[in-house]
């Protein structure tokens, strides 16, 4: 067995990535983000990665939005949010979620949940490139582990 | 007298194309629709008036009607796809259509806060609609059958929309689509909006399309300025979107069915595709393309893999127990269908319609489009179609200059035009009037809305499972639709 030694703890202790399951939802904005997004999601699938994207809020820790928030999607939104399991976070990804982008102001969105919510990741871009989005997340969910996540 | 010679018999209006009609030459107009092949392209309102846009083999051609006392007599009864643009024109403007099929709101679920929010002096509050009320029919509730839904929020990358489904039995037989979610306002945002400002905005209508709307905005641009839009125009851009997006088409379609191998192919592809138009044009989804100068040259060895990797594509889909063969005969949209729902583009294409914009632009030469293999309407024929049209546009951009098209004059003189383009998904219009430099009034049509109005005749029939692939085949964006 000595070959385990191979292992031994020498040195700094490298951050440990948890498991994350995001529940995407598209606001209202021009689908741009979602596209980037969908980069990330195939991108994580082929890598095996421990994050990926699920399709119900009932099985997610982080619910990642973009767009603009338009008035129709608010209770939407508010529904898969109240159905999330357990302590539950929110991102913002791209212009549009940050801050509302282009499409404000408007009497058909809100601009934004950014400006509304405290949201554990917020990153602006129109849109974000997928090796950011993917950068971003993987520097966050590495460096928040030593947070307790905010409920 | 044809439809064309009956519009045009009226008064010409400020933009090229526009012909205002009295209440009688309207009617007499509505009553020749049943009679006529021209497509309805859109139809809107300025507060004014209310104009109708329709297309047939030597163009496009609009059919104008005053709209004092807000009414004017509906187009639904004879061309169904007028039925949610009457609803919108209701929704967002209060101007009702005498006559039409349908008259529940389309866009407005009673969120806004106001009504009929594009009037310029609000009315005395109307109360806003309750949104729509689903009622299932006789025979639903007698089979005891189930409903599901589809959307807003399925945890996908697309823009939502709603889709209550009904299955008596193992096929759907009710689709009610519910709209609005993805709606913007953009016609309000465009309203007195500086042309730059404006071009920024249409780039972001539906990033699936974005160059479409784009070029379309521009022309529209340049045609209010009374500039002769007829020379050979720059179609690099355009064609690197249709590229990307029908690979992110076949990926997701490959995704859905499993075939793994396709899907990467076709993602990977799609990955160098958004690179190339990083490199090229400093934007992974073009976005803020048209007006622009600066636009490196693509490299050879990027154009040659993609010709190659459409190929083995082609052959991926075709090959036995393939995804052609397992898509046979599901989700048919059929011509008639088509034609009734004025659906074109390539979904329309792998319906056996005729309809391409880019067949009367110069600047596509003869014999670079051809007709797509099949044109049976089901999901094999759409991607097939796609598959088909990605091989062609790969061939254009390697004869294709990479500069888009002029830049809109600066000073752009008041006037009103009509823009268009064949987009990914089918043709994109905009159509807007310029007054001090500034946008006074604006309409986009997209042809998702379309498709969403035919989604019931596609899905009858169809197994729950289906419902996501044929909305990929289709390649429908709320985005688009509900502006
Ligand atoms: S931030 Fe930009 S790319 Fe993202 S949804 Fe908004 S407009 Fe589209």
């Amino acid at each position: 067995m000595a070959y385990l030694h191979l292992f031994w703890p020498e040195g700094g202790a490298l951050p440990r990535m948890q498991a994350l399951d995001i529940f995407h939802m598209d606001t209202g904005g021009c689908t741009g983000c979602g596209l980037e997004l969908r980069a990330v999601s195939r991108a994580l699938d082929a890598g095996n990665a421990a994050i990926r994207f699920v399709s119900t809020p009932r099985q997610a820790g982080l619910l990642l939005l973009t767009g603009s928030l338009s008035v129709e999607m608010a209770p939407v939104v508010e529904l898969a949010w109240q159905a999330m399991p357990g302590s539950r976070l929110l991102a913002v990804v791209g212009d549009c979620a940050v801050d509302g982008g282009v499409f404000t102001p408007s009497y058909a969105v809100l601009g934004g949940v950014g400006g509304r919510a405290q949201a554990s990741l917020s990153l602006p871009g129109c849109p974000p490139a997928p090796a950011m989005i993917l950068e971003a997340l993987i520097r966050w969910r590495t460096g928040q582990d030593k947070q307790p996540p905010a409920a | 007298m044809t439809l064309r010679g009956l519009v045009g018999a009226g008064r010409p209006a400020a933009c090229a194309g526009r012909f205002e009609l009295g209440a009688d030459g309207w009617r007499m107009m509505v009553e020749a629709l049943p009679r006529s092949t021209a497509r309805l392209c859109g139809l809107w309102s300025d507060g004014m008036q209310v104009h109708a846009l329709f297309h047939d083999g030597p163009g496009p051609f609009m059919a104008s009607v005053a709209v004092p006392e807000g009414r004017y007599l509906a187009l639904s009864p004879a061309r169904p796809g007028a039925e949610a643009h009457e609803r919108m024109l209701h929704d967002l403007w209060g101007i009702e259509a005498m006559g039409a099929v349908g008259t529940a709101p389309w866009l407005d679920q009673g969120q806004w806060g106001v009504t009929w929010p594009l009037r310029e002096r609000a009315p005395p509050a109307p109360p806003p609609p309750e949104g729509v009320e689903f009622i299932d029919g006789a025979a639903m509730e007698r089979a005891g059958g189930t409903m599901l839904g589809h959307g807003p929020a399925e945890g996908g990358f697309h823009a939502p929309l709603h889709l209550r489904l009904g299955l008596p039995g193992e096929g759907i037989t009710q689709v009610r689509p519910r709209m609005g979610y993805a709606h913007r306002g953009l016609c309000a945002r465009m309203r007195g909006n500086t042309l730059a400002g404006g071009a920024r905005l249409a780039a972001r209508i539906d990033a699936g399309a974005t160059v479409a709307h784009q070029l379309a905005f521009a022309r529209a641009v340049t045609a209010a300025s009374g500039v002769d839009t007829s020379c050979p125009l720059a179609i690099f851009p355009a064609e690197l979107e249709r590229v990307a997006t029908h690979l992110d088409s076949v990926a997701q379609m490959a995704e859905l069915q499993a075939d793994g191998r396709l899907a990467n192919l076709a993602a990977t592809l799609l990955e160098h595709v958004r690179q190339l138009g990083h490199a090229v044009y400093g934007h992974r989804l073009l976005f803020d393309v048209v007006p622009r100068r600066d636009a490196a040259a693509p490299a050879p060895e990027m154009m040659a893999a993609l010709h190659e990797g459409c190929a083995t594509l082609r052959r991926l889909f075709w090959r036995p127990r393939g995804l052609a063969t397992q898509l046979l005969g599901r989700g048919v949209l059929s011509a008639g269908a088509a034609r009734q729902w004025g659906i074109g583009g390539c979904v329309g294409r792998a319906s056996g319609i005729e309809a391409d914009l880019r067949a009367q632009d110069p600047a596509y030469a003869p014999g670079w489009l051809t007709p797509p293999p099949r044109s049976e309407g089901d999901m094999t024929a759409r991607l097939s179609t796609r598959l088909h049209e990605l091989g062609e546009s790969v061939r254009i951009l390697g004869n294709a200059g990479v500069m888009p098209e002029p830049p809109v004059p600066a000073q752009c003189v008041d006037g009103e035009g009509l823009g268009m383009a064949e987009g990914p998904a089918g043709p994109v219009w905009h159509w807007l009037r310029v007054e001090d430099g500034r946008i006074a009034a604006w309409w986009c049509g997209d042809p998702s809305l379309a498709q969403i109005q035919a989604l019931p005749a596609i899905l009858h029939g169809a197994v729950y499972e289906d419902v996501e692939p044929i909305l990929t085949s289709l390649g429908l964006s709320a985005a688009g639709a509900d502006l």
